[in-house]
């Protein structure tokens, strides 16, 4: 299809020529603007790059970082510095070594706060700013006592064409930050703010996407203060103080500053609106106030202005996609699932083993000595009542809850010690029975980021087509929850795992598309090569899948075998105490 | 050095008020207030202006001040329970670090960027031991730490007011379906840790560097107490406060660690949240 | 009229409606049942009567006062008390403390806790150290000693052993025989069934049957029915 090729290739280039676009407005500007409007221009480009960096942790990695301007004064301390004892490689080699150093700077001071959530990172990042401040007052930046000022890079020396070198600046690092946006590293993020459980069992790392947003993030800063400095020709401590990082945290979070035009628009206000302040006679303190009102009220009503705007187009644009999105559900029949042969009969070595498991919490012991074996290419049914313990199995089994006894092995493999992300990666994954699916991703890139390998589009749009879901390039957002959660699934199964425990996929589905569900899943071992757990409460959906089933009961197995065994037990019936008869 | 660290002692009390204010917000409220002492120091500078330009009694205006600071915390409180009553910790946190920009950059505008004219209340040694001198301000800020902490402590566990403070803490949803009223505790709890930090930094004001950043600051040492705490004991907060406060102390007699010292309350947060993460677990929620 | 009163209630959550056009009344002493699969947006129900969630459409009054757009803390105060799915005790509290938080005189007090003598030992330990049914007599007592109009009682049964919860379910019917109206939410249908006089079957948030709990229960097909959405 010539024509969807040329279509991707447009929206690949896209940004590219936005890039080259921008170098030629940067220097239509510095050839037109008024001196001092250059100057001031200069002192956006830096904001806007602290502010990108900002927008990486705050916006989509969800986390408040409170020292921006603290990794901006290790870039221009690094460039100050190198100036200093002449090293060599000049002012581009040193405003990388700056940018270098700030990431590094980034990942320590991530560290700490990697594993705990909540509000730690604001507490060391506050720590950070407010003791660098002090400290920087007290040492200054190195060359200020000698007067050494930073040279700009050869070409570059006077306003004008330091403010196109900016711009080069700018476009390197908005380019870059785009494309780690749209790759794994971007997904991480995103997902990683939403849900911790949903990255690992997609078999990412949560420690690594933190860390890289952290060095992304204060790289970022770094550059621009580095960039500062050969600006100002002497980097002074007044450029980075704590109120000036709290003010640009506010900024960015105003702005919506993870997305790189809203960086742009935040950083013309973060100069703008002191300028005009000043010009009016107004005290420029204002300005900060005002930023704290608006940030209050952002930040309290959870909605920024690149989000309002972004939403606002999407919804001009979206009657068509929602039309295309109406003609695909899960419950319209999809005509090469009656062909396909029976799936390969299951039999073998079990892929799967549990043994003995046992896990308490306090005085409840949630599962007693449990057993379980999920053979090749086979679907076994996991059911029970509600409290039985299944999704305490399930994460047991997935790794999230690693004080159990007991041993699981994944084709003869021991699990034990590993964690939820190394087991995903060994081919045992799972899905979650509430919403885990990043909201902030589109369909195509969350399908890839779970998958965790090269996907062909025919192969990513096939099977979401098998699934009824909507086409890849629709964004989660749009998507309900239902279906979402289908989502998921499709893209567990593309990872091509060894086994797939599957948390009550079917929760949340229509009765039609239960039934389309089961049809499909039915198909998944013969299709995928994939043998399934799957949970359910609906024994409808259970008996028309499920080869062997286990009931739990109390967190112990009641019955365990071949499907009308089980169903027709006393005992199982007696734990439903009625609810069987009626299915 | 022992002179240096009982020196500090008048700073640790203040970090330990207001490290059990900030544990009783986190515990109750579920913020970590980073405006906790910027609302203070803002009570104070009321306070400042009113002895010194309207001839106000030290006392009546330190009364002012209390219940500026309790007012704007209030303030915070109100809009926090009313539009992210249902967010988690980090949301509401957010906004108060929005509060925090707001009050110092105010404060610039109505009260100037220079440290402030402060008459203390309290001053001058209140006794010697062995030569080493105590001021009546470490005196009074380390009791009042430890008053606060106990009266805290008390208030939760032995009355009727401080049990359905804690029953909101454990499970909002069901303390209201069981009809106790949420936004109005909340707020209260608000406007009492605003008042006790006010009180404390207007008494301690003008025997610190009393610009409004550096006291707006206090927070950080502050949150290192009540991170000891886990941000759940208060009696560990207090050991926190005045243990980081003495730490502080010595260095300051120490001229090689002039820089380092800066330094301790972040390396003691950063230390705490390294030993804690050890017992790292799966978030159900997350 | 004195009844808890629903009239075409919708409930939306993220996406769209789990909970479509429901209308019910329960009168003082008598009870409800609402059964039907996971999912299909009972306890949503049950949380819009009580303020939980909002409603998106409809009305819900109480003895005739709308309460739709009151907080939950004044349908509180309306005599409207809601047993949460799973457990609702404060863990750190006692079991006297937790009771008392419901209990306007300590008389009132009193017959709460005299209601479960198996908790007199443990009178002063915190809920989190009972076990599951233990904790499931606190929250009962605790709505006991609220004096309520009308009882919400999602899932008591879960995580329950049957001997447990066969010692609970009584409570339920001496609720009601002391005019208290109760919606009982419960996945042992059979069980639901048997104490209520008035059922609806949910599926899929909308109402598949409404009418005699009794001749749901003696009608196999028609429950399978309601169920299947046929």
């Amino acid at each position: 299809m010539p024509h969807a090729d040329t279509a991707r290739v447009l929206r690949l280039a896209a940004p590219f020529a936005v890039a080259v676009a921008a170098i030629a407005a940067g220097y239509g500007f510095s050839v037109t603007l008024s001196g001092y409007l250059v100057y001031l221009g200069i002192s956006v480009i830096v904001a806007c790059i602290a502010i990108l960096g900002l927008g990486v942790v705050t916006g989509s990695a969800g986390m408040i970082a409170l020292c921006q301007l603290t990794f901006a004064a290790v870039g221009a301390w690094f460039v100050s510095g190198l100036n200093v004892i002449g090293a060599p490689g000049g002012f581009v080699a040193w405003l990388a070594v700056g940018g270098v150093a700030a990431g590094a700077a980034g990942i320590l001071v991530g560290l700490p706060a990697l594993r705990l959530r909540g509000v730690n990172l604001a507490v060391v990042t506050l720590g950070l700013a407010a003791a660098a401040d002090v400290a920087l007052v007290q040492v200054q930046f190195p060359g200020t006592a000698s007067g050494t000022f930073v040279p700009r890079p050869g070409p570059f020396a006077d306003d004008r064409s330091y403010f196109v070198f900016s711009v080069i600046v700018l476009v390197a690092c908005a380019t870059t930050l785009y494309v780690l946006q749209h790759s794994r590293w971007g997904s991480s993020w995103k997902s990683v703010a939403f849900s911790e459980r949903g990255t690992a069992a997609a078999g990412t790392s949560v420690p690594r996407s933190k860390l890289t947003a952290f060095a992304v993030s204060a790289a970022l800063g770094g550059i621009s203060g580095g960039l500062l400095a050969g600006q100002v020709g002497l980097a002074l401590p007044a450029s980075f103080t704590p109120l000036q990082s709290l003010a640009l945290y506010v900024l960015s979070i105003m702005a919506g500053a993870y997305l790189i035009d809203m960086a742009l628009f935040g950083a013309l206000l973060w100069v703008a609106v002191p300028e005009l302040l000043k010009r009016w006679g107004v005290p420029q303190d204002w300005g900060f106030v005002v930023f704290g009102a608006l940030g209050v009220q952002a930040l309290a009503s959870g909605t920024n202005l690149g989000a309002v705007i972004r939403t606002t187009w999407w919804n001009r644009t979206a009657g068509r996609a929602r039309r295309q999105a109406a003609t695909r559900t899960l419950a319209a029949p999809v005509t090469d699932v009656a062909a396909q042969p029976p799936a390969a009969a299951p039999g073998g070595a079990p892929v799967l083993e549990v043994s003995n498991l046992s896990v308490s919490f306090g005085q409840v012991q949630a599962l007693r000595d449990v057993n379980l074996a999920v053979p090749q290419n086979a679907v076994v049914g996991l059911i029970g009542p509600n409290g039985a313990g299944k999704s305490t199995l399930v994460d047991v089994i997935s790794g999230f809850l690693p004080r159990a006894e007991g041993t699981v092995t994944l084709d003869g493999t021991s699990m034990a010690g590993l964690s939820p992300t190394r087991r995903a990666r060994l081919g045992l994954r799972r899905t979650f029975q509430q919403d885990r699916v990043p909201p902030g991703l589109t369909v195509d890139a969350y399908v890839r980021f779970v998958a965790r390998r090269r996907l062909s589009h025919d192969e990513l749009a096939g099977t979401l087509e098998f699934f009824g879901c909507p086409p890849p390039r629709t964004r989660l957002s749009t998507v309900d929850v239902g279906t979402r959660r289908i989502i998921e699934v499709v893209g567990h199964l593309l990872a091509r795992p060894r086994v797939m425990l599957l948390d009550e996929p079917a929760a949340g589905l229509s009765h039609d598309e239960h039934i389309a569900l089961a049809e499909r899943l039915r198909q998944v071992p013969h299709r995928f090569g994939v043998s399934v757990l799957l949970i359910e409460h609906d024994l409808d959906l259970v008996r028309s899948v499920c080869d062997t089933i286990t009931v739990l009961d109390f967190g112990e197995v009641l019955a365990a075998g071949p499907q009308e065994e089980v169903l027709s037990d006393p005992a199982v019936l007696k734990a439903y105490m009625g609810e069987t008869e009626m299915l | 050095m022992l002179q240096g660290a009982l020196a500090g002692l008048a700073a640790g009390g203040v970090y330990a008020v207001l490290g059990v204010c900030l544990t009783l917000m986190s515990r109750l409220v579920r913020v970590v207030n980073f405006a906790q002492a910027a609302a203070g120091m803002f009570g104070t500078y009321i306070a400042v202006w009113l002895v010194s330009n309207q001839g106000v009694p030290i006392w009546l205006a330190t009364v002012v001040a209390v219940g500026c600071g309790a007012a704007i915390s209030a303030a915070i409180g109100w809009v926090v329970s009313t539009w992210l009553s249902e967010a988690d910790t980090s949301a509401r946190s957010a906004v108060t670090v929005a509060v925090l920009l707001l009050l110092i950059s105010l404060s610039f505008i109505l009260f100037g960027n220079k440290p402030q004219p402060f008459r203390p209340i309290l001053g001058g040694p209140a006794f010697q031991v062995s030569g080493v001198v105590i001021s009546q301000v470490a005196v009074f800020t380390v009791t009042i730490a430890a008053v606060v902490a106990a009266a805290s402590h008390a208030l939760l566990t032995r009355t009727a007011v401080g049990i359905k403070l804690r029953a909101l803490s454990e499970r909002p949803t069901t303390a209201e379906l069981i009809g106790i009223p949420a936004k109005l505790f909340g707020i209260a709890v608000w406007a009492a840790t605003g008042a006790v930090g006010t009180l404390v930094i207007a008494i301690v004001a003008p025997s610190q560097s009393n610009d409004a950043i550096a006291l707006s600051m206090l927070v950080v040492p502050a949150a290192a107490a009540a991170l000891l705490g886990a941000f759940r004991r208060l009696d560990l907060a207090v050991v926190g406060g005045l243990a980081l406060g003495v730490l502080q102390g010595a260095a300051a007699q120490m001229t090689e660690l002039s820089v380092a010292r800066h330094f301790l309350p972040f390396l003691f947060i950063v230390g705490l949240l390294v030993w804690f993460q050890r017992k790292e677990v799966w978030d159900a929620a997350r | 009229m004195n009844a808890l009163e629903l009239r075409d209630v919708t409930v939306s959550r993220g996406a769209g409606p789990v909970i479509r056009d429901v209308s019910l009344d329960v009168r003082p002493g008598a009870i409800t049942a609402l059964v039907g699969p996971n999912g299909a947006g009972k306890t949503s129900l049950l949380e819009a009567v009580s303020g939980v969630v909002p409603v998106s459409g409809g009305s819900i009054s109480v003895d005739g006062t709308p309460i739709t757009r009151l907080s939950r803390v004044a349908r509180s105060r309306l005599g409207l008390v809601h047993i949460e799915q799973g457990r609702a005790v404060f863990p750190s509290l006692t079991v006297v403390e937790n009771v008392r938080l419901s209990a306007r005189s300590s008389a009132e007090l009193d017959d709460a806790l005299a209601l479960f003598p198996e908790l007199d030992e443990r009178r002063d330990s915190p809920a989190e150290l009972l076990s599951g049914g233990e904790q499931q007599m606190v929250v009962l007592a605790r709505a006991f000693a609220a004096r309520p109009a009308f009882l919400l009682i999602d899932e008591m049964s879960l995580g329950l052993a049957p001997v447990v919860f066969t010692r609970l379910l009584p409570m339920v019917q001496r609720f009601a025989d002391q005019g208290v109206g109760i919606l009982l939410v419960e996945q042992f249908t059979h069980l639901a069934l048997g104490l209520a006089r008035e059922a609806l079957v949910v599926a899929s948030g909308r109402v598949t049957y409404h009418g005699d709990a009794q001749a749901l229960r003696d009608s196999p097909d028609t429950l399978h029915a309601a169920y299947l959405g046929g």
